[in-house]
């Protein structure tokens, strides 16, 4: 079945019917496998106030295959990395846990959800996720300075683009190793 | 009568009825006025039917009874009931004077007796309750409703019990009304998100999720190509991690459930042959190589798994599944497949014989040779490379402890004397600190001045090392091992050693060189090539005459021989057999009391003969010795028993051959005689031309019985 098919449909879901706290859009309208998605910090959470825009790049495969989900706003989380590439640590999203029936809506439910509740148990920044377990008055002065410093106005897309596309080569390479490890 | 009325009753009725059942049909073609009609019994809840034990056969459609908890064996839960036929017919006289005919059947006649009467009555009995009027409607749909509670047979406990004579019939017709009531529905696909009609798609079996057989081809086929097996699942978001916690909740104990699909599963999708094949073989190949156990098949063309019970290999498309309830059936199927299975002694040889699936060769798991019976006791194969413990130690001693011939690598170990070393094996004269060789002509000029003035490295050390090299001699010189056969002597040219190495008995006395032990160059690779060397030695027993008496040369660890007597000694047996043949050969190997054994372990006892000639014969060597009082070359013994058992193992046909003298190209030779004055005694002659013949009959353990009643 074509991907492209079931990404205007998912679109279009999400478009008519927008999930609480984000905005969607596309960079390229020609373009459906590229997702720019504008996130809400939660209330009540440190990132509060904080707009992050998140990158959903989408392999040619889709659904077969796992979206790429990054941050292209720092932010100072114990599952995303600190860095300009803001990988995500999301178990639906890796290749092997990844079902095609996932639709996108709830991937990114997923990624807020981790904005509320963060799983220090399965972190990419160890620090972070150090810090968030038994020092949760600093880590939250620190995620709130990120938040203050990186996720108010406009979204920085450009400087996301380089990242995400060295992560989805990442992403690629592990389903590889995955594949031949499976054999 | 009034027939011809348009506004016949029977007509109006008919019409409407019809309008409202497309499905009836009219059976009689000679009687409109008799129609037919199939009412579904689809009871509004899912049935519990029991189908109890086959025990009341012979009463017919036994009376259904509110479900009897007591034998409850075998229960389904059925949403449709095979559907009753229904037949009314309406008389002329209908309906105003004469009720409908009601007839009523099923098939398989699942419904009781009673229960089709009870019902056939509702007919006359509507009729006459609404006034005697049109009751066809009424009565279909009362028909209907009562099939909501299957005519009142289900109880609170929703059960119902049916003959088990129509168990096949009726969940037959459940799966196919199923099937009908799906293919009619419409279903959102999850991975398309297009709505599509239920022909379209297909119903995960274990989970119920539903896809539409698209995207589950797409899916699996590509999955199944790349050999990403794990993904062939259910392609519901967290569908088989529910069930994984929903079934260990429910019983801790119980095995993983399934969460893989199974082939016939996929072939219902329906997947391609090849692919689901694939599949398979796939599945049972990881299953394989994911457990340490699994024995492989020693031909090297084949490779196959041995069976096992843990693995079953696929027959055909269906995937063997290694679960406890499967197992019986497997096993009777192995039974009448391959019969030859069940009758080798299986229980008692259990973890050792092995039958290859692929091309059913017998094997001993352990020592992968074919099948040896369960009485035989093997170890297990090594690797080429591989060495024991003890081989290991004795390497290591022979690396500290002996120097290898130049010519042809045979290990020497000194146990005391002069460094000028003659080889056992080949005659080569070489010197025991370098492992130069030596000129026959002129053996010491090596430790001394050469011609043109130069020393060696070995110049003044003829006596070093004089008691010997070895841990229990000598004080752990490490031999000349380490540089390998190649002389180091300085100040002989190339050029005028090759010619004396090839003939080298020619400026010996007389003798002929011994042809038991033709030099092997090619074999000599340092300290590995004995074994072969050793093994493939011809049978030869040179006995040499020993100088009676006269044993000064007893030997540091004075294994001599008491004088004269034939009597070999122990420690000549403890010797390897072939190096052990070696043997010193005394000074200038003239009187030198060398016998030789080719022979292998049991020739061991040629080496005891030997050890004669080192022991007692020993003397041979000091009395012969002339200007060479001191050397000799003494085998090391761990290494010596270690080979020997080996030699045991390797070469049982060897032990067995020797039964006829000469046969199978040994020969012996006996006594030969060098030197008038190396003569045996008559004494001793006698004892070893019986040694000899017990020795061919593998007999000799004889005559050593109190020495060697550790003898393997």
């Amino acid at each position: 079945m074509s991907a492209s098919k079931r990404l205007t449909k998912e679109l279009a879901d999400c478009t008519t019917n927008s999930p609480p706290g984000m905005h969607i859009s596309l960079p390229d309208d020609s373009n459906l496998f590229k997702w720019h998605v504008i996130l809400d910090g939660p209330a009540g959470t440190v990132y509060a106030g904080g707009r992050f825009g998140v990158v959903v790049q989408l392999h040619e495969n889709y659904p077969f295959r796992s979206p790429t989900v990054t941050f292209a706003t720092r932010i100072y989380h114990p599952n995303v990395t600190n860095d300009n590439l803001g990988n995500i640590c999301l178990s639906v999203l890796k290749p092997e846990n990844w079902k095609p029936a996932v639709k996108l809506v709830s991937v990114l439910e997923a990624v807020r959800n981790l904005l509320v509740e963060p799983q220090p148990d399965d972190p990419l920044e160890a620090r972070i996720a150090d810090e968030y377990k038994n020092d949760r008055k600093e880590f939250e002065k620190n995620a709130r300075a990120y938040v203050a410093q990186y996720a108010k106005g406009a979204v920085n897309w450009e400087k996301a683009e380089a990242g995400a596309a060295a992560a989805a080569g990442g992403a690629t390479t592990s389903t590889t190793t995955n594949t031949t490890s499976a054999r | 009568m009034a027939d011809e009325e348009l506004d016949n009753p029977r007509d109006v009725e008919l019409e409407s009825l019809e309008a409202i059942y497309p499905e009836i049909q009219k059976p009689k073609p000679d009687d409109p006025y008799t129609i037919a009609l199939d009412v579904p019994v689809a009871p509004s809840k899912e049935v519990i039917v029991f189908f109890p034990a086959a025990s009341d056969d012979g009463t017919g459609p036994a009376a259904p009874q509110r479900s009897a908890p007591q034998r409850e064996v075998d229960s389904h839960e059925i949403a449709h009931l095979p559907s009753i036929h229904l037949k009314i017919s309406f008389g002329a006289k209908y309906p105003a004077d004469e009720p409908p005919k009601v007839a009523i059947s099923t098939d398989p006649p699942w419904l009781p007796v009673d229960t089709i009467k009870r019902l056939e009555e509702d007919g006359p009995r509507l009729w006459e309750d609404i006034g005697r009027d049109i009751v066809g409607f009424t009565y279909i749909d009362h028909l209907h409703q009562a099939a909501e509670d299957v005519f009142g047979l289900v109880g609170e406990k929703n059960a119902l019990e049916v003959n088990p004579q129509h168990k096949i019939a009726i969940l037959d017709y459940d799966i196919q009304a199923r099937r009908a009531a799906f293919e009619k529905g419409t279903f959102e696909c999850g991975v398309c998100l297009d709505p599509k009609k239920g022909s379209a798609c297909h119903q995960m079996l274990d989970c119920g999720h539903v896809f539409c057989i698209e995207c589950l081809q797409d899916f699996y086929n590509n999955a199944i190509k790349e050999g990403d097996l794990a993904a062939v699942r259910c392609l519901a978001p967290n569908c088989t991690r529910d069930r994984e916690k929903a079934a260990s909740s429910a019983s801790g104990k119980k095995k993983k459930p399934k969460i893989f699909i199974s082939p016939s599963e996929l072939l219902q999708i329906p997947l391609d042959q090849d692919t689901v094949k694939r599949y398979v073989t796939l599945k049972y190949k990881t299953e394989l190589e994911s457990d340490k156990n699994t024995v492989y098949c020693p031909r090297q063309w084949c490779n196959g798994a041995a069976r096992s019970k843990k693995h079953k290999k696929p027959r055909g498309l269906e995937l063997a599944e290694n679960s406890d309830d499967s197992a019986s059936d497997d096993d009777e199927d192995e039974g009448h497949i391959e019969g030859e299975g069940k009758s080798k002694p299986y229980k008692a040889a259990a973890e050792l014989l092995s039958i290859c699936e692929e091309c059913s060769f017998a094997f001993c798991s352990r020592c992968l040779q074919s099948w040896h019976g369960e009485f035989v006791r093997c170890t297990p194969r090594r690797e080429k490379e591989e060495l024991t413990a003890e081989e290991l130690a004795s390497l290591e001693y022979m690396k500290l402890h002996t120097t290898p011939c130049p010519t042809c690598a045979a290990p020497a170990q000194k146990t005391h004397g002069c460094n000028h070393m003659i080889c056992y094996r080949c005659q080569t004269h070489f010197c025991y600190l370098c492992s130069a060789w030596l000129d026959p002509g002129n053996p010491y000029q090596h430790f001394n001045t050469m011609p043109d003035g130069r020393v060696t490295s070995c110049y003044m050390r003829l006596w070093e090392l004089e008691l010997g090299d070895g841990d229990d001699v000598g004080y752990g010189f490490a031999g000349g091992a380490g540089q390998a056969p190649h002389p180091v002597v300085a100040a002989v040219p190339m050029q005028d050693l090759i010619p004396e190495i090839e003939e080298p008995s020619d400026e010996e006395e007389e003798g002929p060189p011994a042809p038991a032990a033709p030099a092997r160059p090619h074999e000599a690779q340092a300290h590995g090539g004995q074994v072969g060397i050793a093994r493939e030695g011809p049978l030869v027993l040179r006995i040499a005459a020993n100088q009676p008496a006269g044993a000064g040369r007893g030997g540091p660890r004075g294994r001599a021989a008491p004088g004269p007597a034939p009597r070999p000694v122990r420690g000549g047996r403890g010797q390897q057999a072939v190096r052990g043949g070696a043997q010193v050969q005394g000074g200038g190997r003239g009187g030198a009391g060398a016998q030789r054994g080719g022979r292998q372990a049991r020739a061991g006892a040629a080496a005891a003969q030997r050890g004669g000639g080192r022991g007692g014969g020993g003397g041979g060597v000091g009395g012969v010795g002339g200007p060479l009082p001191h050397h000799r070359q003494n085998n090391n013994n761990q290494a010596n028993q270690a080979q020997q058992r080996r030699n045991v193992n390797n070469d049982p046909n060897q032990n067995q051959n020797g039964g006829v003298p000469g046969g199978g190209g040994e020969f012996v030779e006996v006594g030969e005689l060098r030197g008038g004055q190396n003569e045996l005694d008559p004494a001793q002659e006698a004892w070893v031309r019986h040694f000899v013949q017990l020795a061919l009959n593998d007999e000799e353990d004889i005559l050593f019985e109190d020495d060697f009643s550790d003898d393997d």
